[in-house]
């Protein structure tokens, strides 16, 4: 087995074939958490402002409720991932790895279109099975950046961008309140907007909004910028619960009969 | 509304190449339903969100119907059945009422639903129900449905989306379900079984998507039904 | 596409286009009320063609027991689990499996809970009409072919039921199996259910004709916990009923987890010698 193998990196496909056939024969594959989700970005006057929910669901089940949607790539380059959520992790960790090292090789600021070039032809490669949608964003020596990458490879660049399940109520936010050249507040406020409409319309979005400002000197990550969703009540009375019965107990003390003697060269366990 | 679906590949057929249309008649609208019953009052509690998908069309939508003074039916599911259940319930309490010139006792109306569900036993009506009230001793009582009319008398019954998360908690709170002798059992009072029954879908609403808006609880005693509404989530 | 039953009463024919003729005395559900078929070439395949590649929760009906039953010297004992299973989920851990259809018939549930219950209700109602216009009870051969005749109606429709009718008549004790399929067998010993070999193996081992009601009974419960403790789909309370002549009397219920330890206590005590593994 290639498993047992030193690996040289990238996927291992070992499984698929049995995969293919158990699934065929009717069996159920777990489910991957998926985060239907509402994340936005967009460019304002100094730079841009990147927003998430926090809400990762499998089915209807909320696996995370305060879940961190937007990911490190670089000091000025920061990436919101929908999809299945290890996708979205490992593909922008891997692309945040590979652009360390090129700024340790070459010394200068990461550009987005590098990062952004990195994810679409990885995501390329995997036609779509790498189910990643991400929101780019960052600023270089060019300004501003904002794309948004798709899981089969495809791009934009645009002022306003939304993706995940919630993209449709936070895009009709940015459709009649953007304008260009907002100041920071209008930025933030307008993402804080947007994000709002995927948790309170998109059930597959919910918990806080969490923003990201990124401007040509620093970056900036405001995780809860809203908490309107934490638990907003709880009984007054605590709980009293049944006893569990103790039926047989049985104490094991630790044996006192085994040593274990390092000699020089090797080492011999001894055990009655 | 109506779903027709998607054209589907018939297995067998050579190359997959037959398509034959689907008929899809039900469409799922979450919602949970979920009753305590005790000594002298049994609370009905269901939440108002109506999903489709995952959008919310309504966030104000009620899945209880009272049959009279002492009985309530709560339904889970999809919407439209609801309210063709819900009628033809109501048109047979009417009948009832008129023909033998009493009100339905909470044992009629529990049988009565069983009966109208099962006649759909090959085209159900896609509901989750709970039948809760008062019997003729005044003592609280609930009884829990599946889809065709199954059903059993129990001190606390929940059903829709969000039981899988909840029926536990009841199990060990009401019906002390854990306890190898029952040694220390509560008998829940009117405000500690709302508490318990707000307490359990705050935290349904924390962790299943398809549960929040609001929670509608009916209190219902000797002297009546009062209805409480709750505030829950509403992400 | 109804099969309007009280019509079927004046007739005696079911609709045209459904290959099962209504006969007179099993048709009268209530009224206008009927059993409703969907309008499809496939009725049967209904439910699971509507749920088909749908992630959503299918509809699932109760499901998942252990039951038996035995006729000896002095009558006949039933005795059942309490657990319904709805896919992986247990639906409830208290249900009742034994029906009782009247003083002197008893019914137990296996298979769908909705078609059990439904039908030995409506069971009971043709036993009750019976009597009144016969001025006698029914036996217990009529009974089950009742029934049999009820389900054999919607065979190959999906109804789910495995059922033993017992009671006392003229002739004594009488025991029936009775399935969907529409098979109808009279005998002295069965178990139905998922958990029905395990039960069976204990019951073989244990049964005589001659047992005491007490001993019988402990035969009973002792095959239903055993089932319990190999079978998944069963478990919770053990219900044991007994019919003789007199009707049926209702035993015992007890819990079977904890019938597990007292079993476990016993079963050391009478080991008087240590395991010895070699």
């Amino acid at each position: 087995m290639e498993s047992m193998s030193e690996r040289s990196g990238g996927f291992s496909f070992d499984n698929v074939a049995r995969n293919h056939v158990l699934e065929e024969k009717g069996m159920k594959m777990p489910k991957a958490a998926k985060t239907g989700t509402t994340i936005v970005g967009v460019v304002y006057k100094d730079g841009v402002v990147l927003g998430a929910d926090t809400r990762a669901t499998s089915e209807t089940t909320v696996f995370e409720k305060y879940c961190e949607k937007i990911h490190y790539i670089a000091p000025n380059i920061y990436c919101c991932g929908a999809g299945t959520a290890a996708d979205t992790e490992h593909t922008t960790a891997m692309i945040a790895s590979k652009l360390e090292l090129h700024r340790l090789d070459t010394g200068r600021q990461s550009r987005v279109t590098t990062c952004l070039t990195m994810l679409k032809r990885h995501l390329f490669q995997y036609q779509g099975h790498v189910s990643a949608a991400l929101v780019l964003g960052g600023v270089d020596l060019h300004g501003p950046h904002l794309y948004t990458v798709y899981p089969h490879g495809s791009t934009d660049a645009l002022p306003f961008v939304t993706m995940g399940s919630g993209s449709l109520a936070a895009m009709a936010v940015f459709e009649s309140k953007y304008k260009d050249d907002m100041t920071l507040e209008e930025g933030k406020q307008i993402v804080y907007e947007a994000i709002s409409a995927g948790i309170y319309n998109d059930m597959g979005s919910g918990g806080n909004v969490n923003l990201c400002v990124i401007t040509k000197d620093k970056t900036e990550m405001l995780k809860g910028y809203a908490k309107e969703n934490m638990r907003p009540w709880r009984k007054s009375t605590p709980y009293t619960f049944p006893k569990t019965e103790v039926l047989t107990s049985k104490i094991d003390k630790p044996r006192t009969d085994i040593s274990v003697v390092v000699e020089s060269e090797k080492m011999e366990v001894s055990a009655s | 509304m109506m779903d027709f679906g998607t054209p589907v590949l018939e297995p067998g057929s050579a190359n997959g190449t037959k398509q034959v249309p689907q008929f899809n008649p039900y469409q799922d609208n979450g919602g949970t339903v979920a009753s305590i019953a005790g000594d002298d009052y049994v609370i009905v509690a269901a939440d108002t969100r109506f999903t489709l998908g995952y959008s919310i069309p309504t966030r104000k939508i009620s899945r209880v119907l009272k049959i009279n003074d002492k009985v309530m039916l709560g339904t889970a599911g999809m919407q439209a059945d609801t309210c063709a259940l819900h009628k033809v319930i109501s048109t047979r309490m009417r009948m009832y009422e008129h023909d033998n010139n009493k009100r339905m006792t909470f044992n009629a109306v529990s049988q009565m639903l069983s009966t109208v569900l099962y006649y759909k036993r090959f085209f159900p009506y896609y509901t989750f129900n709970i039948v809760a009230g008062l019997d003729d001793k005044g003592e609280g009582w609930v009884c829990g449905y599946d889809a065709i009319g199954s059903f059993e008398q129990r001190k606390i019954v929940c059903n829709g989306a969000g039981t899988k998360l909840m029926q536990p908690v009841f199990d060990n709170q009401v019906d002390w379900a854990q306890s190898w002798d029952g040694a220390g059992k509560p008998n829940l009072s009117l405000e500690q079984a709302t508490d318990l029954m707000k307490d359990a879908f705050t935290s349904a609403a924390e962790r299943e998507i398809t549960v929040g808006d609001t929670l509608q609880i009916y209190k219902i005693t000797k002297d009546g039904i009062q209805l409480e509404e709750f505030e829950l989530k509403k992400d | 596409m109804n099969i309007d039953l009280s019509e079927a009463l004046d007739t005696k024919y079911g609709r045209s286009g459904l290959s099962c003729e209504v006969g007179p005395d099993a048709v009268e559900l209530g009224e206008e009320h009927v059993l409703t078929i969907p309008n499809v070439p496939r009725p049967d395949k209904f439910l699971s063609d509507s749920f088909k590649g749908q992630e959503a929760e299918v509809l699932k009906f109760a499901h998942g027991t252990t039951t038996l039953a035995f006729v000896f010297k002095h009558g006949i004992i039933a005795a059942v689990d309490s657990r319904a299973s709805m896919g992986v989920y247990i639906g409830s851990g208290t249900v009742k499996k034994i029906i009782e259809i009247n003083p002197f018939l008893l019914g137990t549930m296996a298979g769908g809970a909705a078609d059990c219950s439904f039908w030995e209700r409506d069971l009971g109602r043709q036993c009750r009409l019976f009597e009144l216009r016969n001025k006698e009870r029914i036996s217990v051969a009529a009974a089950s072919k009742l029934l049999v005749n009820s389900v054999s109606r919607f065979r190959g429709m999906g109804l789910s039921m495995g059922t033993m009718i017992m009671g006392w008549d003229k002739t004594g004790p009488a025991l029936f199996y009775v399935d969907n399929d529409g098979t109808r067998l009279k005998g002295n010993l069965f178990s139905v259910g998922s958990g029905s070999t395990f039960a069976m193996g204990v019951l073989d081992i244990g049964y005589k004709y001659d047992l005491s009601v007490e001993e019988a009974c402990e035969l009973g419960r002792r095959s239903i916990y055993h089932a319990t403790h190999r079978d998944g789909a069963s478990g919770g309370i053990i219900n044991i009923y007994h019919v003789g002549e007199d009707g049926w009397t209702k035993i015992s219920s007890e819990d079977s987890a904890q019938k597990h330890y007292q079993y476990k206590a016993e079963s050391t005590e009478q080991a008087s010698a240590p395991m010895v593994t070699s």
